[in-house]
């Protein structure tokens, strides 16, 4: 009986917790689907949006989830400046000259944040009260990223399937060159895409608040990056609803294990419930090596 | 062609990391030049001859530990300054030695620091040197200093395992991981004994295991009942299995924690869960201001054990009392130098604190010593006992290990960070039992 509440509410946990992962991971694919750049510096970009939700709220009383437009369009901009002013030279450079770039953009904006923000951990305190469901317990804010991920993931799609842009995106990554024949300026949906993706993130980091709103820090970047690529290649690196599926996974194995490896005696079930999550992204890649909903190859 | 702009590119990508790094060194005084050995004579026609003496030390002015960095650099500054300024520097024989810190940014990572002590101790020759904020970074550090023989003082090292590797030229000047739960176990006992169901959650570092293995010593030997014990690795971003799981445990007391922003966490998401106990007692985060700042009246009631918190009663009145030397500047002093230095209205942290008193313990040791030698120094540390505004400055012989120095527990009350153990330090009584989630939902306050 206990095992059961535990895991019900772990499951629960796990899925909101996954739609987070999921939308923090989508930016990731999306840049990489499209440019074939692996943004290093991601978590620096979850990390400014996380600050514009912590500043927003402190300075003008401005909840969360208001926040998410603003940090959208701040996203865009930043994604904008950064593409024109680094990217747009590296589009066909080998890999490891768009790594060591992304990777500089990423702490040239952590350092920069620390001399504006400083180094400490802040956060701040949005009470929309609690949900009690059975064995559950959670906060309403907790929930409501939920629902702003999951609506967030789906008017992404609904933008790529239905408009005309979308599709040009969509066909940029499928074939770069088919697309150029077909008279799409592969350059403006590169800078497009590019801005999308930062935007998505930053967009993300309002989310990460509005789950956790508290250790807000320059440097709270980097456990996000390794998981956002652990699920983007999960999900087969250049899809982005492959990414919200796989982030929804690995946060449901990640939390949801909890209860099981609790059973085993003599573990300490938290260390190991990276491992199922890892484990798990092994056995998929071995089913499927393209991930979730990669495609071709 | 390619091959170049890879390699222009790379070059860019360099100096823009160097820029960074530089950019934060920018509170650095006037730069140091490099000394040829640890003594660089400046020519002075009278007597006593001065010379200049390198403290050296890697400090973690970017990365994770910025913010503990840039304290560690202003507190030794500060005492860098009260020992030249005040104390007229370092006496030995017919010399007076000037103080000069020598310090590199270690980007609070573990390689850096290996390298770092590696050309403190070789090419720039420095013979004391303080270890790396962190037990993480000090374990990497240690083990070079040792190998130099350069003495080595650990002023944010608090695990005990660092000084269980039988090295001879680490000290300590904190007190160790050891030191920092039990004395809320040992107030616990004493405000209420029915509480003796406590759970323990941490952070799966090295410092806080070793807090924890002493927590749960004292708490087998003192009659307390651990009603749970699991740890959360680095990183975390949801502690929630854990704590539905500890909820069910039901315990009167919480301990646990770790750094700053699981220590938030955990206090975040205790509250989101509505796990309501008679005292919680988080490691490090709530130690430190922004802790009000993140979570409100969320913070009231919650306690944090700490090196040492503005307010502290040491002085050259309470050496005196004790029979023990006092070295260094009081506190009052202590606070209007860090102004000085800092050129800001920011409070000390103890990590301010600590580093000036390893600092400190150099000066007072190397004057005991009549020596520089890193070995004679070391030797008459084994029997010196004196105080400092930090505290008491004494080390076990055999491992090195900080014994003199005593812990306080703070509480949040009603916004304000008070001293409320041991009762000889307190500004306050101790708020206890702790009011509950909805109780501070409703503005209820800990005050007593």
């Amino acid at each position: 009986m206990v095992f059961a509440e535990n895991l019900i509410s772990n499951l629960f946990y796990g899925a909101l917790l996954g739609s987070i992962y999921g939308v923090a991971t989508m930016g990731l694919s999306l840049i990489f689907g499209v440019l074939r750049i692996v943004n290093v510096g991601h978590g620096a970009f979850i990390m400014i949006g996380a600050f514009t939700a912590f500043w927003m709220f402190t300075l003008y009383s401005l909840p969360p989830v208001a926040v998410i437009p603003i940090a959208l369009v701040f996203g865009l901009a930043i994604g904008f400046i950064a593409f024109q002013a680094v990217i747009r030279r590296l589009v066909d450079a080998p890999e490891l000259s768009t790594l060591l770039a992304t990777f500089g953009i990423g702490i040239f904006i952590e350092e920069l944040a620390k001399l504006v923000w400083g180094a400490d951990y802040v956060g701040f305190s949005w009470d929309i009260g609690t949900l009690y469901l059975g064995p559950v317990t959670v906060s309403y804010s907790k929930i409501l990223a939920f629902f702003c991920s999951v609506l967030v993931a789906a008017l992404l799609y609904l933008w790529f399937t239905k408009t005309k842009l979308g599709n040009a995106i969509r066909a940029v990554v499928q074939d770069r060159e088919g697309a150029v024949v077909c008279g799409i300026n592969v350059n403006r949906i590169f800078a497009l895409s590019f801005s999308i993706g930062i935007g998505l993130t930053v967009l993300s980091g309002v989310l990460v608040t509005l789950f956790v709103p508290v250790g807000i820090n320059v440097y709270m970047g980097g456990d996000y990056t390794l998981k956002a690529f652990v699920i983007s290649v999960l999900g087969g690196l250049d899809s982005p609803w492959g990414a919200f599926i796989a982030g929804f996974l690995f946060g449901l194995f990640e939390n949801g294990s909890y209860a099981i490896l609790g059973l085993i005696p003599g573990v300490e079930p938290f260390a190991l419930t990276r491992f199922v999550a890892f484990a798990f992204l092994l056995i998929i890649l071995l089913v499927k090596p393209t991930g979730l909903l990669g495609g071709g190859e | 062609m390619k091959a170049l702009k890879v390699f222009v590119l790379g070059l860019l990508v360099f100096s823009l990391l160097m820029a960074g790094c530089a950019q934060q060194e920018k509170p650095k005084p006037a730069p140091t030049p490099t000394p040829t050995a640890t003594v660089a004579k400046t020519p002075t026609p009278e007597k006593p001859k001065v010379e200049t003496l390198y403290i050296g030390a890697t400090i973690s002015l970017t990365g994770k530990f910025s913010k503990e960095g840039q304290m560690v650099l202003w507190g030794m500054q500060v005492a860098k300054k009260w020992i030249n300024e005040k104390h007229g520097g370092i006496k030995v024989g017919d010399k007076i030695y000037k103080v000069e810190i020598k310090y590199y940014d270690d980007q609070s990572n573990k390689e850096v620091v290996k390298s770092l002590v590696e050309k403190l101790a070789v090419q720039d020759g420095v013979k004391f040197m303080l270890a790396p904020y962190s037990s993480g970074l000090t374990l990497a550090a240690a083990p070079i200093a040792e190998k130099y023989g350069v003495l080595m003082n650990s002023h944010g090292g608090a695990s005990d395992y660092i000084f269980e590797q039988g090295y001879y030229y680490v000290v300590q000047t904190l007190s160790p991981a050891s030191k920092y739960q039990t004395g809320f176990l040992e107030m616990i006992k004493n405000i209420d004994p029915n509480a003796k169901k406590v759970a323990m959650v941490y952070e799966d570092t090295e410092f806080s295991r070793s807090v924890f293995k002493a927590a749960r010593e004292y708490a087998e030997k003192n009659g307390f009942e651990i009603v749970f014990d699991k740890t959360y690795p680095k990183g975390v971003q949801d502690l929630s299995p854990l704590l539905n799981e500890l909820k069910a445990s039901n315990p009167d007391i919480i301990i646990g924690g770790g750094h700053f922003a699981d220590g938030q966490l955990l206090a975040s998401q205790l509250a989101e869960l509505k796990i309501n106990v008679k005292a919680i007692s988080i490691l490090v985060a709530p130690a430190l201001p922004k802790f009000y700042d993140a979570l409100g009246t969320k913070a009231e009631g919650i306690s944090a054990p700490a090196q040492w918190e503005t307010g502290v009663s040491y002085s050259p009145e309470a050496a005196k009392k004790l029979g023990v030397d006092y070295f260094g500047p009081t506190q009052e002093e202590f606070l209007q130098m860090f102004k000085e230095v800092s050129k800001s209205d920011e409070l000390p942290s103890y990590h301010a604190a600590e580093a000036a008193a390893a600092v400190l313990s150099y000066a007072y040791a190397i004057e005991k010593a009549k020596s520089i030698k890193p070995e004679d120094v070391r030797e008459v540390m084994n029997n010196v006992e004196f105080m400092t505004f930090f505290g008491m400055w004494k080390i076990d012989p055999d491992t090195g290990k900080q014994i003199g120095h005593d812990m306080v527990i703070i509480q949040w009350q009603g916004g304000e960070k008070k001293i409320i153990w041991p009762p000889e330090a307190a500004n306050s009584e101790p708020y206890y039992p702790i009011p509950t989630w909805e109780e501070k939902e409703q503005g209820k306050l800990a005050k007593p």
